[in-house]
This record gives structure tokens, C-alpha cells and sequence, in this order.
């Protein structure tokens, strides 16, 4: 594979091993996900997975199944075994790299982490199963189901025969479906349009695999699985939880989605469930205490020396550097710095409370912390002074941290009305994005239309313009030499260092209308 | 499927279809009451793409010439004019079909089964015509009664035979999606009672024989079931359940059993209101899979349209309405949760909208909407609402009003955004 390859498919299908976060001296590696697609799919089926884990500081890790990621034909020669070696070999590689590894599959990315579980007696995480296909008896599955035992006998056939998709596509949401059926139309490669026979009979061999096996999976284990799931019903979930055993799986109903549950209506509770599940680090005072902080109190007290120094600067923008990336800052009152500033956000008020007009503030006078599991209150005072005015606001700084990563501060002064006099009415365009920031969302959104694939500068162009926007300058380490595509991204995205937020959205926006154009014209 | 392929695959079909309606032919005339051979290859035509023609007629071809020798060994020229006969039918048909709807059919619409009828009758005689100028060249037979057999004969097969082949040539196998379970489960009891009650009423039972007009009349309830079967399993299944249920009738009744072959005037009677039959059971199921595709057809562009709009309506942050000043209902589209704390379902009268407005602003937004009713000019409003945790969203509200023929209001549609 060129490089040009590999990163077309890493733009295309995820990067097999997504970036690990910066790791601090001494500070603890992240937890990992490694995380299965399903049938004839990509990532995409696992929707946003990628991404709400690795906000919530976990390292994701994937891989693109044999006979995936080609052509359907490819299909035919892969065997029920090839899948599970190359999920064992995945699984063999990143397991020490972390000190928790959770599994996570979905469809049969979900039979396959049931496999690789009980094969390699997992007990270094937890294990996620979204919709796995235990029994193939959804709803909206043919009549002629069960005669397909009959067909893989027939000679020839089961290389031959073609088993297709069709509406609903495993999605109850109209829109979503008919945003799948034109990529379907397309010809977007993000889910075969058919699978050979024979594919399903390797499917129906790692059914009786899973179900086999089942009983030997011995780590915690949810199941989340949709009550109109039209593929398979929720007998399959009810076999899992009692075969595992009620008291090490559990069961997420959902009730408003059919077999694609990342993408679906409840896909938020799909992804709130599995993050809750992991122990992720989520915002949100609810969360915070029921999370384990697998943080030592000295650690603790370390974190909140850190916090306590950017504080003490004013330094906004190195708090958010101490956090995950969906870091929260609860600001409250109903002033122009007010609110609940998360991921992005929090990017915007760190900016806003650098500026002048906000008087440059800055936190003093630091008491006694006082610690409860991974959180801290800080007594402290908020100053800041601009030219007719200044600031002295006390009250209590509140941080929860986890694995040695800030989630959220929520800041509580004893005066609202203070800081709301001081810092000014809210902006009404403050909260809603600018009109650039749309312009480059929606090139984002196009970027991933592209029929052809762009050349190896370009996709490296847009790689680099895209981190610049979204995360700033680079951090972390340069990738080894070996690693030759995790390189040319690092090095590409090192080169727009220094360069403005706006300047890199509107170069993003600009080269993606660019490649839409040729692509147009190739049409 | 390559040329050679599709050569030998029709030419062995044929010869078991042919060899099917030999046995079903009159036991005592020798009378044939079904040619299901040459509606193959006419099916075969219809949904094959127009460079596989000439492969499907040589099949043909070769099928039919073998199955005269077989039936007449060492007349070449016999076979070889039989063969050219059914080739001609079957291009008559097809060109026939080609001139109601457009060809691959599909039969997924009322004038795709016309198109159907029209290349049956077509090929039926013209094959029936042809067929009767050998006959009449070569003194080998009554020209007329060859004529009428052949013609009548090749109709009835082409309504039994050549859907099966249209309807099945599209299928495929699917994951998931098509026919559900419980459709599948209605079907087949329709199947299995429509089937179980012909082989009653046909078979060597007592029913069957019964005198009079009873016997008749009895053939009526099993076109209910045969609309069952349209309406649960479409074409596909309605097709395979026709042909399975003529066979049931065919071979009976040619075999002296059932209720038309209890009462026969005339020699040749029985098999003339069998083959009625048969086409009208056929004709009925095709029909009403027709109608009901045609209806699924319907919703789901009705459907897309709908998904369509709400998207469009959803990505401007839009709420659309309609509402009708006579009634005072209000029919509301989009996403009202972001601006009211309720879904455009709880909003069904211009009253429950109002009571979302702002309490200082009610007053004034329903004297303006009865301005609206009134025909004033008022086509934009500008007011708040409350959300349910008490905090207030600005709108702007725009209306035109939709009137008759005659300029009477009719009603009045808006949209509505967050200021």
C-alpha cells in the first residue's frame, strides 16, 4: 500500500489506530476501545463512536475486516476463521499498549468481540455489544430465511448468489435513511451493497461460534440492542445476558431505532450508555461522582496544583491543555462569558476571557482545597480591571478530574450579579456558530461526498487545514519513522503552525469547493 | 448469464413446458388446453435486455424444433416450420407489449398487465393464424379448429406462464426488507386454502361433481383467496399461486373431473370454461399486485416528498403551517420542540399555538391572525413564545392566504422562525 493508499483509506474508512492523546510524564496512558464494524461495512456503523471516545479521552483502535474495504467479490474467499484471527491479531497488538482495553463491536463486529472475548478470556476491560445478530429473525427479514441451508448446499451458488440491501436499511430515522440511500445511489463506498451467500454462511458459522462460546465471556458486558431491530430480535440480546449471566452483562433496550443503532434516533443514548459504561470521563456534575477517577490523591492534588497555576495566570487556554477534549467550563450568570463551554467552546471562551474587553481575568487568593474521589472545590477569587472598571468576585472553583485529565470546572461565585454588571449583557451571536465556522462545517460535510479520491498532497492539505481549525496547533510527538502516514499528517499539520483559526477554516473551505468542482467536472 | 447459457437453459425449458401441457391435454379429444412453451420464451423476452433476444429465440428455436422431432421423428421441415412459427409469435408479443408500455415490464403498474395482455393476444394469434396457414398449405388438419386451439391455447399459457417469468426474473435475495413475515404467513394460508380448495372443488371428489349450478359456483370463492394472495405476496407470488392453481384445474378437468366436466353440452365444453377460468383467476391476481405496487409505489414517493420537505424546512430551522380560520385547525410541520417545548403534533388549533405565545403578546398576535381570517394584509407578525422552562424565543411569522376561484379565503399557510 502507497502512502497515498493508506490515507485515502484512513480518510475514507478511520485511521486503523486513532492518535493517542499527549501523555504527560508520569502521568498514566489512556484507557483503549478497540472497536469492530459489521457485514459489509465500514466504521460508519459504529456513527460517532470514534469520535465521543476519544473526546472522553480514550484511545480508539480499529481495524477493516478481511474482504472489507474493496469489493464484494473479495467476500467470497473469507472464512469465519479469518475474521476472528485478524481480530485476535488486532487485539494481541494494542492490548498492552493500554491498562484497560475495551471491546466493542456492532452487528457482526458484535458477534465477533463475543468471539475474540471468549477466545482470549478478556479481562482487561469491558465488552459492548450493539445489535449483535445472534438469531437472524428481525421483522423485516425475508421469508425465505430459513431456507438458506438448503442453498449453501447447492454447488456454485453460494459464491454466485448476491444477498442485498434494502430499504429500510436498518434505520427507523426518514431522514437519515434517505441520506443513506443516495450515498447507497452514489455508489459511496461506505457499506457493500450486496454480500455474497457463501459470506452469510460464514456469518451463520460465527453464530454458532458466539453461541457456543457465549458462556465463557467472563468480563462486565452490556448489550444494547433495539426492540425493532428489523435484522435480529431482541432474543438474540435476551440469549446473551442470560448465557454471560445476568450478573456480569446488562441489557439497553432502545425504542425508537431499527438495527443501526449508532446512527438511529437513540443514538445518543447508545453513546451515553457505552461511555457511562466504560467509566469514561464525562462531564456533568451526575456523572462525575459515580465515575471511578483511577487517580491516586497525590495525583489529585498534583492536578489541582496544575489547574490552580493556570488559574493563577489567567491562562485559559492552558487550562484547556490539561483536559479531554470535551473539557467543560460552567460559567454562570447571564453575562457575555456566561454558560456551559465544552470541546469547541471552550476554545471561544478561552478566547473571550483573553481579551481586553473582559479585563484580562484571573483567579487569586487559592484556599484550602478540599477533595472528594476525583474532585476538588477551591475557595478562590476571580479578579479582573479594564479601563472603567474592575472585578473582585469570591466564591469556589469546583474540578473533576479522571485518570489525570480535568473533565469539567464548574465555577460558583458568591455574587452573580456582580460579574454580569462587570462582564456585560450576553452577545446574541456569541452562541450560535459564525457564518465561517458554518461555511467550514458544511465543507467538512461535503469533503466527505467526494466521489474521487483526492491526490496525496491534497488529502495531506486538507488533513493539515482541518486539525489547524478544529484543534489549534499540533501537539504530541512526532510518529516514528516507521509509521510513515501518521507522519506525513503530523508533519503536514506541523507546518501551518502559527496559523489563525479563520485563516485555516477558510483555506479548508476553499480547497474542499475546489475538489467538489473538479469532482463535478470528472462526473 | 452468457449467450450459449441462456441458448440452452431456454431450449431445455421449453421442452419440459411442452411437455407439461402434453400432459394436460383432453384425455378424450387429445385437445390441448394450455401451451405454457411459447409464453415462456414470451416472458423470457419481456425482461430480458434487448442484446439477450436473439439468444432467448434461439433457444426457442432449438426448443421447439427438438420437441417436433419428438413428437413426430424424421419430419425435419416440420420441425424446422414449427420452430419459425413459435419464434414469430414470440416477437409478435413482445413488439405487441412494446407498443403499450415500455418493455422490460415490470408489473408493477395496471398498464404493464395491459401490456402483458396485449402481447398474450398478440402472440396467441398470430402463432393460432400461422399455425393454421401450415396446417392449411399441408392438408394436415381441420384449419379452423387449429386456429382456435392454438390461439386459445397460447392465451391461456401466456397469462399463466410468461408473469412467472417476468415477476421472478426480478428477484432478488435481500437481508433484509421486501415481503415481512407476517405479510409472508397472511399469503401462504391464502395460498394454501386457494390451492386446497380448487383441488376440492377439481379433484376426484364429490364437490367437484356436484350437478346443477352448484358445482360452478363453487369456483367463485377461490378468487377471493387469489386476492388475498395479490394483496399479501404482489406479482411474484400471485403469478406462481395462478399457474400452480390452472395447473390443478387444467389437469383435472381434462382428465374428466371437476365441475365444469360434470355438465358439458357440448364436446369440448369443460376445457373451453376451464381455460376461462384459469385466464380470469390469473388476470384477477396480476390486476390487484398491479394496484397494490402501484399504491406502495405512490406512498413512498409521497414519502421521499414529505422527508424532502421536512429536511428542507429542519436544516433552515423552520416551522411550516397550515391553518384553516373556518375550523380554527392548525396542521403544524417541523421541529416546534426548540421554540415552544412541544412537538408540532401537541399543536392541533390555532388555540394551542396562542397559548405558547408570550401572555403580554396574546392579545395582540390573536387579533392579528383574525385580521388574517378577515383578509387583512397582515402577512408578517413578529411576536414571542415560551418555552416550557419559562424563557422566551422571538419569531417572525409570515403568511400568505390561499384562496378559491372566486377570492374566498381558503386558508392561510406561514412559516415561522426564531427572530
Amino acid at each position: 500500500m502507497t502512502i497515498a493508499d493508506a490515507t485515502a483509506v484512513a480518510a475514507t474508512t478511520g485511521a486503523s489506530t486513532e492518535a493517542a492523546p499527549p501523555v504527560a510524564e508520569g502521568r498514566q496512558a489512556p484507557d483503549g476501545v478497540f472497536l469492530i464494524h459489521g457485514l459489509g461495512g465500514t466504521q460508519y456503523d459504529l456513527g460517532s463512536m470514534h469520535k465521543r471516545l476519544k473526546n472522553a479521552g480514550f484511545v480508539t483502535h480499529s481495524l477493516t475486516l478481511p474482504g472489507h474495504g474493496t469489493t464484494p467479490e473479495d467476500l467470497v474467499r473469507v472464512t469465519a476463521e479469518d475474521w476472528i484471527d485478524a481480530v485476535v491479531a488486532k487485539y494481541r497488538e494494542v492490548r498492552d499498549l493500554h491498562p484497560t482495553l475495551h471491546l466493542m463491536g456492532m452487528c457482526m463486529g458484535a458477534l465477533l468481540a463475543a468471539a475474540l472475548a471468549q477466545r482470549e478470556g478478556h479481562a482487561k476491560g469491558r465488552l459492548v455489544l450493539l445489535a449483535p445478530p445472534v438469531y437472524i429473525d428481525g421483522w423485516a427479514t425475508p421469508w425465505y430465511r430459513d431456507l438458506r441451508p438448503l442453498l449453501y448446499a447447492v454447488p456454485g451458488l453460494r459464491q454466485r448468489m448476491k444477498v442485498e440491501e434494502e430499504e429500510p436499511y436498518g434505520i427507523k430515522n426518514e431522514q437519515l435513511r434517505a441520506i443513506v440511500k443516495a450515498k447507497f445511489e452514489r455508489g459511496e463506498n461506505f457499506h457493500y451493497r450486496w454480500v455474497p451467500l457463501e459470506c452469510l454462511r460464514q456469518v451463520d458459522r460465527l453464530r454458532a461460534v458466539v453461541m457456543k462460546g457465549a458462556s465463557k465471556i467472563t468480563c462486565p458486558t452490556l448489550v444494547v440492542h433495539a426492540r425493532e431491530d428489523e435484522l435480529t430480535s431482541l432474543r438474540s440480546a435476551n440469549f446473551l445476558v442470560e448465557k454471560i449471566g445476568g450478573g456480569r452483562a446488562r441489557m439497553v433496550v432502545l425504542e425508537d431505532s431499527y438495527h443501526m443503532i449508532c446512527v438511529d434516533n437513540d443514538r445518543e443514548i447508545v453513546a451515553r450508555n457505552v461511555l457511562e459504561f466504560f467509566g469514561a470521563a464525562m462531564p456533568g456534575a451526575t456523572s462525575i461522582l459515580a465515575n471511578e477517577p483511577k487517580m491516586s490523591a497525590e495525583d489529585l492534588r498534583a492536578a489541582v496544583a496544575s489547574l490552580v497555576e493556570c488559574l493563577g495566570r489567567g491562562d485559559f487556554e492552558a487550562v484547556r491543555a490539561l483536559g479531554i477534549p470535551d473539557l467543560a467550563w460552567v460559567q454562570p450568570g447571564t453575562n457575555r462569558v456566561a454558560g456551559a463551554h465544552a470541546g469547541k467552546s471552550m476554545g471561544a471562551f478561552a478566547g473571550r476571557m483573553a481579551h481586553a474587553d473582559s479585563g484580562a481575568p484571573r483567579f487569586t487568593a487559592f484556599g484550602t482545597p478540599a477533595f472528594n474521589r476525583g474532585i476538588a472545590l477551591v475557595p478562590t477569587t476571580l479578579v479582573a480591571r479594564r479601563e472603567g472598571g474592575a472585578l473582585e468576585s469570591q466564591g469556589a472553583l469546583l474540578g473533576a478530574w479522571h485518570a489525570g485529565r480535568l473533565l469539567e470546572v464548574r465555577w460558583f461565585p458568591d455574587d452573580v450579579e456582580r460579574e454580569d454588571a462587570f462582564f456585560g449583557p450576553p452577545d446574541p451571536a456569541a452562541g450560535g456558530p459564525s457564518g465561517l465556522e458554518q461555511e467550514f462545517e458544511t465543507a467538512t460535510a461535503e469533503s466527505r461526498t467526494l466521489k474521487h479520491a483526492p491526490g496525496n498532497d491534497e488529502l495531506l492539505a486538507l488533513y493539515s487545514l482541518y486539525k489547524q481549525a478544529s484543534a489549534g496547533d499540533v501537539v504530541g510527538e512526532r510518529p516514528g519513522a516507521l509509521d510513515m502516514i501518521a507522519r506525513a499528517k503530523f508533519d503536514a499539520w506541523a507546518k501551518r503552525k502559527g496559523t489563525p483559526r479563520d485563516e485555516a477554516m477558510r483555506g479548508y473551505v476553499a480547497l474542499v469547493k475546489d475538489l467538489k468542482a473538479r469532482d463535478t467536472a470528472k462526473a | 448469464m452468457t449467450a450459449p447459457v441462456v441458448v440452452a437453459v431456454v431450449a431445455a425449458v421449453y421442452i419440459a413446458l411442452a411437455m407439461l401441457s402434453g400432459a394436460l391435454a383432453q384425455e378424450a379429444t387429445d385437445a390441448w388446453s394450455v401451451w405454457l412453451a411459447t409464453p415462456f420464451t414470451l416472458g423470457a423476452l419481456l425482461v430480458a435486455p434487448r442484446a439477450r433476444w436473439l439468444a432467448v429465440l434461439g433457444g426457442a428455436a432449438i426448443g421447439a424444433a427438438v420437441f417436433s422431432w419428438l413428437i413426430d421423428p424424421g419430419r425435419i421441415a416440420w420441425a424446422s416450420g414449427y420452430a419459425v412459427i413459435e419464434v414469430l409469435s414470440a416477437i409478435a408479443g413482445v413488439f405487441a407489449a412494446r407498443t403499450v408500455a415500455p418493455v422490460p415490464l415490470a408489473l408493477e403498474r395496471p398498464r404493464d398487465v395491459a401490456a402483458l395482455v396485449v402481447a398474450a393476444l398478440a402472440m396467441a394469434i398470430v402463432g393460432g393464424a400461422v399455425g393454421a396457414g401450415w396446417t392449411a398449405a399441408t392438408h394436415s388438419g381441420p384449419v379452423a379448429a387449429t386456429f382456435w386451439v392454438w390461439t386459445i391455447a397460447n392465451l391461456v399459457g401466456a397469462l399463466l406462464v410468461a408473469p412467472v417469468v417476468v415477476t421472478w426474473a426480478r428477484f432478488r435475495a435481500k437481508r433484509s426488507g421486501g415481503l415481512t413475515m407476517p405479510l409472508f404467513a397472511a399469503g401462504a394460508i391464502a395460498c394454501l386454502l386457494f390451492l386446497g380448495s380448487l383441488q376440492l372443488l377439481f379433484g376426484p371428489q364429490a364437490f367437484g361433481k356436484a350437478g346443477g349450478t352448484v358445482g360452478p359456483t363453487l369456483t367463485y370463492p377461490p378468487i377471493l383467496f387469489m386476492a388475498i394472495v395479490a394483496l399479501t405476496w404482489g406479482g411474484r407470488g400471485a403469478s406462481l399461486t395462478a399457474l400452480a392453481g390452472a395447473l390443478i384445474a387444467l389437469f383435472n378437468t381434462a382428465h374428466g373431473s371437476g365441475p365444469f366436466a360434470a355438465v358439458e353440452s357440448f364436446a369440448g365444453e369443460a376445457n373451453l370454461e376451464v381455460q376461462g377460468y384459469a385466464s380470469v383467476v390469473a388476470l384477477t391476481g396480476l390486476l390487484i399486485a398491479a394496484l397494490s405496487a402501484r399504491e406502495r409505489t405512490l406512498w413512498r414517493e409521497a414519502r421521499d416528498w414529505r422527508t424532502r420537505f421536512e429536511a428542507a424546512i429542519g436544516a433552515h430551522r423552520l416551522v411550516a403551517y397550515e391553518w384553516d380560520p373556518a375550523s380554527g385547525a392548525l396542521a403544524m410541520t417541523g421541529d416546534t420542540v426548540p421554540l415552544v417545548g412541544v412537538p408540532a403534533s401537541g399543536i392541533a388549533t390555532l388555540a394551542d399555538w396562542l397559548a405558547h405565545v408570550a401572555p403580554a403578546e396574546r392579545d395582540a398576535t390573536q387579533t392579528a391572525f383574525a385580521l388574517r381570517a378577515d383578509g387583512g394584509a397582515v402577512t408578517t407578525l413578529a411576536y414571542s413564545v415560551q418555552r416550557g422552562d419559562g424563557t422566551a424565543v422571538a419569531l417572525t411569522d409570515e403568511a400568505q392566504a390561499i384562496r378559491d376561484h372566486d377570492g374566498t379565503l381558503h386558508r392561510i399557510t406561514g412559516i415561522v422562525r426564531a427572530a
